[in-house]
């Protein structure tokens, strides 16, 4: 009984986190069709510079708003300087995010050394719950997870920017119809997701050792999850496809080892991806 | 009346110098410098180099499939270190024949098959092609942490020692390849055969019918083409001739490691053919070739300036150079009726 | 003459919307049908069903009195079906030779037979002597014939022409009524075209199908049609 407990929890900690990390892509992709290969180092890049700023002495919520804002910028000058001019090439723009990835990537190593740097955890400890621990922090960030998730989908359908931005997801012709400012809105979107993508480096680097590669552990299992979920189904989709791919990976891997578990899992989602292209939640 | 207006239109008859600016007179000349080499120098670059080549096969594999077809693969390594590991496993093993050559014949049918089996599987669904290179990024991270999990077999993280092959004909020839000439002796020539054979099977239909499914796949398919056939077809030569290049590297490195087969070393390929020209055959040959060796070179005396140079020149010619070197070259050289190269 | 093609109840719905309803049709071989209707009436989704890029929701086809309904797009091509799309479908990259080349590869004619076949069909598509420009310098008009040769090259023997005259010259435009000529006359193929322009129609005296709202509403010469109070009606009233 315990330790079904104890997985279930493991397991919706674990699909939480993932649903925060995959966030960011979700906006992305999802909203205007950018295959963001360079998910990951915004995730990587958020966790350094959470780091840093920790290290200078600046409060973990405080050094994480800023981790945000700090790779939003770096969103806003990639899109501005190249990925804008790509919009309608998804083919480049996977390969020029993807190059974002490699150069990014080498920057952090110049910046900040090889090292494994760590982030201080600013709840450590475990609570009680009788029969199974959590460890607060984690307990707190699927919390944070659940909350963006939450105001996200209060913002896109109680506000107008919202109604707005599925206008435009809905049909591009038909809102630069409506005089919606087209080029403004997908740089908004490129960087909120690009800031969303940072916020969730920042959160989730108290966990791990963090180093240069850190996020692209979440970049292959992001797609997976947006695409298992269903593009452009920011909400129930990022949910739906975290608890598919997060989920099944805490089951596999009390069986096996959990590297030989990623890739069943992988496996899995490639199959769900070849019969179902549109996600497993049906198109609304 | 259609063949005396035929006879105007013919083309115009291909002198020496056509030839020698052609892909197959470069191609020639760079097997001669190839073949000389040794020759001049000596030591570490003669021992090197076979690698690097091998390299350059696994970069044609993929300027096969991205160039000619428009499939982008991030997974070309994946193959590339399944054949390393195949042969490995081959020559620990007592066959009674040269097992090298068994390891050599398994890894293309392990390649083909493999890839034959993929490419099926989401080709005949109709899978974006933006899907299939997330695909085949998440391949080659699998086939990565396979090889690292079943360490009984692989070695793990340690990686796998092979030996140098023997070249052996019947029972009376056997030459080892343990010393640097016999070896890249041995490579050169299967390397020149490899596009040799790859050079003759775009210029026939098959590879035209290739053209024609990556400038517009719905107009091939109207004209009763069976596009996912073709596309299983070509994605299967290609992960047989990455799967052979591996298996003859494995054998000449000595030494194969579950990151041969990574995501970075994948995407690494797919780099070298966007700079050495995807279009061309040839192109990405010299890319694999020439932007390796340059790489490796680079990254022992400056690793992070080079990688980040190298992500800034890929940048560059996704932007702004779509045919890579190969295609600033043919268009320098374009003459008014043939295109060598297609865009 | 014998009977080519056959469509009985062709329907497709999507959700919520009827965009074909129970389509009777019957073209004999050798001949043309022009469809027309306002726009909505399903010309393009029956002729999709047709070439086989749409899945009806109900209703079968018959080929040579064959059932095709379950074949897909290639494997329809293959048996003589081609498609001409609204906007011209060729390779745009390629020359004009290279497109038909094509074309050709695909049937079995052996290689040193190709390049005559070529250059035949290019002059028939009067872009013989334009055989080596890419396709994407040449007009409109020149596309959209480039498109037809290719139907022509893999030897199709029904074609289905969507729009072929859109953009067209009138000059261009008779060009096309007699190259449609030609093809039934002296070549025996069929030919089933979606078409607007009324003078077009006119010109090549074919019969005319009309659409409304996903049904036949009537079928007969141009004349008939032409002089026809309902049809009269959905055009003027749709242009109102």
């Amino acid at each position: 009984m315990a330790t079904t407990l104890s997985v279930i929890l493991d397991a919706t900690l674990i699909t939480l986190v993932l649903a925060l990390a995959a966030f960011g892509l979700a906006i992305i992709y999802g909203l205007i069709g950018v295959i963001n290969m360079g998910h990951g180092a915004f995730l990587t890049l958020g966790a350094y510079l959470t780091w840093a700023t920790t290290h200078a002495g600046v409060p973990f919520v405080a050094a994480v708003l800023l981790a945000a804002v700090g790779v939003g910028v770096v969103g806003l000058v990639l899109e501005h300087l190249i990925i804008r001019h790509f919009y309608d090439r998804p083919f480049d723009t996977l390969l020029l995010t993807w190059a974002f990835f490699l150069v990014m990537t080498e920057l952090i190593k110049i910046v900040f050394g090889t090292d494994f740097r760590n982030v201080v955890n600013p709840l450590p400890g475990a609570l009680d719950l009788g029969p199974v621990k959590v460890p607060v922090y984690r307990a707190t960030i699927a919390l944070v997870a659940i909350l963006l998730i939450v105001a996200t989908a209060l913002v896109f359908y109680r506000t107008t920017l919202g109604i707005k931005i599925r206008a435009l997801i809905q049909n591009r012709e038909v809102a630069s119809l409506l005089g919606l400012d087209i080029a403004r809105m997908y740089k908004m979107v490129f960087v909120v997701g690009a800031a969303t993508a940072g916020l969730a480096g920042g959160l989730i680097s108290p966990m791990l050792s963090v180093d240069p590669y850190i996020g692209n552990i979440f970049l292959v299992r992001s797609f997976f999850v947006v695409i298992v979920g269903g593009v452009g189904q920011l909400l129930g989709g990022t949910v739906i496809g975290s608890f598919f791919i997060g989920g099944l990976e805490t089951i596999f891997s009390l069986v096996s080892k959990q590297v030989f578990a990623q890739a069943v899992v992988f496996a899995i989602a490639i199959v769900i991806l070849r019969f179902r292209p549109s996600g497993l939640l049906r198109h609304r | 009346m259609t063949a005396l207006a035929d006879a105007g239109r013919a083309p115009p008859r291909r002198s020496l110098s056509t030839f020698a600016l052609s892909e197959n007179g470069i191609a020639v000349a760079v097997l001669a410098v190839f073949a000389v080499l040794p020759l001049v120098i000596s030591g570490y670059p003669i021992y090197i180099l076979p690698q690097y080549m091998l390299f350059g096969v696994m970069a044609m594999s993929l300027g096969l499939l991205w160039g000619f077809v428009g499939i982008l693969s991030f997974g070309q390594a994946a193959f590339f270190a399944l054949g390393a590991y195949t042969i490995g496993l081959a020559m620990q093993s007592d066959l009674g024949v040269n097992p090298a050559y068994v390891g050599l014949l398994l890894s293309l049918v392990v390649g083909g098959v493999l890839a034959a089996l993929a490419g099926y599987f989401l080709f005949s669904a109709g899978v974006r092609p933006t899907y299939f290179v997330l695909v085949t990024l998440a391949l080659s991270i699998m086939v990565e942490q396979i090889a690292v999990s079943q360490s009984e077999i692989t070695g793990g993280w340690n990686g796998m020692f092979i030996d140098r092959m023997t070249v052996t004909v019947g029972p009376w020839i056997a030459v080892s390849l343990s010393a640097d000439l016999p070896a890249y002796y041995s490579v050169l020539p299967v390397v020149a055969l490899s596009y040799a054979l790859l050079r003759w099977l775009v210029s026939a239909r098959f590879g035209k019918i290739l053209v024609g499914i990556r400038e517009n796949e719905d107009r091939m398919a109207a004209l009763g083409f069976d596009v996912s056939m073709y596309k299983t077809i070509a994605f299967a030569i290609s992960g047989a001739v990455a799967c052979f290049a591996g298996a003859l590297y494995g054998t000449q490195a000595n030494f194969v490691a579950p990151s041969l087969g990574g995501v970075l070393f994948s995407t690494e390929v797919v780099v070298w053919v966007a700079i050495g020209g995807r279009s061309s055959l040839l192109g990405a040959l010299l890319g694999g070739v020439l932007v390796a060796s340059l790489s490796n070179y680079l990254s022992a005396i400056t690793p992070e300036y080079w990688q980040l140079v190298q992500g800034l020149i890929f940048i560059l010619v996704i932007m702004f150079f779509k045919g890579g070197l190969a295609g600033a070259v043919a268009g320098l050289g374009r003459r008014g009726w043939r295109r060598q190269v297609a865009p | 003459m014998s009977e080519l093609l056959r469509s009985e109840g062709l329907t497709k719905r999507f959700a919520g919307l009827t965009a074909a309803d129970r389509i009777d049709f019957a073209l004999e071989a050798g001949s043309v049908r022009c469809i027309i209707g306002p726009n909505g009436a399903g010309k393009t989704t029956f002729l999709s069903m047709i070439s086989g890029h749409q899945k009806p929701t109900s209703g079968v086809i018959y080929y040579k009195g064959r059932d095709i309904t379950a074949l897909s797009v290639v494997e329809r091509a293959r048996i003589g079906i081609a498609r001409k799309f609204q906007t011209p479908t060729v390779f745009d990259a390629l020359t004009a030779y290279q497109n038909v080349e094509l074309a050709v590869l695909g049937t079995r004619r052996p290689k040193h037979q190709q390049r005559a076949r070529i250059f035949e069909v290019l002059d028939l598509i009067r872009l013989a002597d334009e055989w080596a420009k890419p396709v994407q310098f040449l007009s409109h008009g020149q596309r959209q014939w480039l498109e037809v040769g290719l139907l022509i090259a893999i030897e199709a023997e029904l074609l289905l022409l969507d729009e072929p005259t859109a953009g067209m010259t009138a000059t261009e435009t008779a060009a096309t009524v007699r190259l449609i000529n030609m093809l039934t006359r002296e070549f025996g193929l069929s030919v089933i075209i979606i078409e607007h322009d009324i003078n077009f129609i006119r010109d090549l005296h074919s019969p005319v199908t009309v659409l409304h709202l996903g049904r036949v509403l009537m079928e007969g010469s141009f004349d008939e049609v032409a002089t026809n109070e309902a049809v009269r009606e959905i055009y003027l009233g749709d242009a109102a």
